[in-house]
């Protein structure tokens, strides 16, 4: 296929991947072209990775002071909110919230702890520990 | 067994590329812009109350799996469709169905993908792509978003289709069983375009369509007071992520809906779509501009240049546009 003619898709700064885009020229005529990202799509996808970077930052300073539990962190890193995170833990959404708190967390079961560690893909001892 | 003969084509929109590819592979030449047309796949709503990576969901198109489903009932071709609540069963149907040299259409969630871009991995379950083989526990992919063919292990495929969240996919599968000859695709159009004129103008609801795009226009201009700058900015990028990165071909689906009708109006004969499609396109610029602007406000962040009040006027030109195109394209015969 070729390179797309819009000089709007022409920045190949930004990553190597490459998306088809409709467009429509003056003409009237429909076009579709592979193009590389533009300037407007690099602010807007930069901006919701800035935001989810600054959460996990902040999680991981809220544990290391004692004030959250480890849970929190991993689910910022993982880019869950608690809703998702009880969905795909499979673990009810109160509960879970409950589990934010680093006194509950030390009273985890194994069974429980599990079911997190499963969630964002790491082992039991890897979740106890934040650095 | 090896892989079967699958040609990848490149395509804008996920699922509508996917039903193209299949229904290519069963000797059904359609293009993109059509099955999008005819599954009535372009749609607006608004969801404040349903939120997605912290910031209330904008949606473009139907609910996954509706464009193949329409698209394919209305051209009377038979398909089937397989939800599975255990991975190995599913997994054991998919190689079968390969085994008898058919590509399979997936539903995934992309959070979970090896072969995906990394700034584009976040949680969305609303992804499709075509498997069309395997071997030694090697799947063989064509994912319409890439420009090259790719390939997943067992497990991370098991991953990618048991994604838990907002749509989980729960392991859906579908594949044509049976293409008709000949195909007209007349009705099929007519019926996709009224279903379309229907969800945008004629639902009474007031996040659904046109109202959808007022309704937005009129919470956007409250944003910044009511939630700061930098989380009305936040909000604002979520809009515009969702009209441009998603799969959406650019413009909120837009120029591919347009492109649609420029097609209809050569299978119809009747010229005055074709007007109507370069309304559209005009109407997709317009979509277009309203997220440079926006852009550039989420730029710098904190001290918008473009204010809301600005762009949710440009929304509503947008509204209006799109109810007058709509309107029009209500009164469709065949």
């Amino acid at each position: 296929m070729e390179e797309s003619q819009n000089p709007v898709y022409k920045n190949k700064d930004y990553g190597k991947y490459r998306e088809m885009l409709y467009s429509s020229y003056t003409g009237g005529k429909f076009e579709k072209a592979v193009g590389f990202h533009g300037e407007a799509d690099r602010v807007i996808l930069e901006q919701a990775w800035d935001l989810f970077k600054e959460r996990i930052e902040d999680a991981r300073q809220r544990v290391l002071a004692g004030k959250a539990s480890p849970v929190v962190f991993y689910m910022e890193k993982n880019l869950l909110d608690p809703l998702g995170l009880s969905m795909v833990a499979g673990i009810s959404l109160l509960r879970v919230k409950w589990h934010f708190r680093p006194n509950a967390f030390k009273r985890l079961s194994n069974n429980t702890l599990g079911k997190y560690a499963k969630a964002f893909n790491i082992s039991i001892e890897q979740l106890k520990k934040v650095e | 067994m090896a892989k079967i003969e699958f040609e990848h084509r490149q395509a804008g929109h996920c699922e509508s590329g996917v039903t193209s590819n299949l229904l290519h592979h069963h000797k059904f030449d359609i293009s993109e812009p059509m099955a999008f047309g005819i599954g009535a796949g372009l749609f607006f709503s608004y969801l404040p109350f349903l939120k997605m990576q912290h910031a209330p969901t904008t949606s473009f198109r139907v609910w996954p799996g509706q464009v193949f489903e329409r698209a394919t009932k209305q051209l009377g071709i038979k398909t089937q469709v397989h939800k599975f609540r255990n991975p190995k069963d599913s997994m054991d149907k998919l190689n079968e169905v390969l085994d008898q040299g058919i590509p399979v259409g997936l539903q995934v969630g992309t959070f979970h993908l090896p072969f995906f871009p990394p700034e584009y991995r976040m949680h969305y379950n609303m992804h499709n792509m075509v498997v069309y083989g395997h071997e030694n526990g090697i799947y063989f992919i064509s994912d319409t978003l890439m420009d090259r063919l790719v390939e997943i292990t067992y497990d991370d495929l098991v991953r990618v289709r048991y994604a838990k969240g907002v749509f989980a996919p729960e392991g859906r599968m579908y594949y044509p069983t049976y293409v008709p000859k000949n195909i007209d695709l007349r009705p099929g159009i007519i019926k996709g375009i009224r279903k379309t004129a229907n969800n945008m103008v004629g639902v009474p609801f007031p996040l659904i369509g046109v109202k959808g795009i007022r309704y937005l226009a009129k919470s956007m201009r409250k944003w910044e007071k009511k939630l700061g700058p930098e989380k009305a900015s936040y909000y604002l990028g979520q809009v515009l992520r969702m009209e441009e990165e998603v799969g959406t071909a650019g413009a909120g689906f837009r120029f591919i809906y347009g492109a649609f009708l420029n097609e209809a109006a050569d299978v119809l004969k009747q010229e005055w779509l074709r007007e109507l499609s370069f309304e559209m396109g005009e109407n997709a610029n317009k979509w277009r501009e309203f997220s440079y602007k926006g852009s550039r406000n989420c730029k710098k962040r904190g001290k918008p240049e473009e204010s809301y009040d600005y762009l949710a006027d440009m929304l509503l030109v947008c509204a209006d546009n799109e109810q007058k195109i709509f309107k029009k394209l209500a009164t469709i015969k065949g």
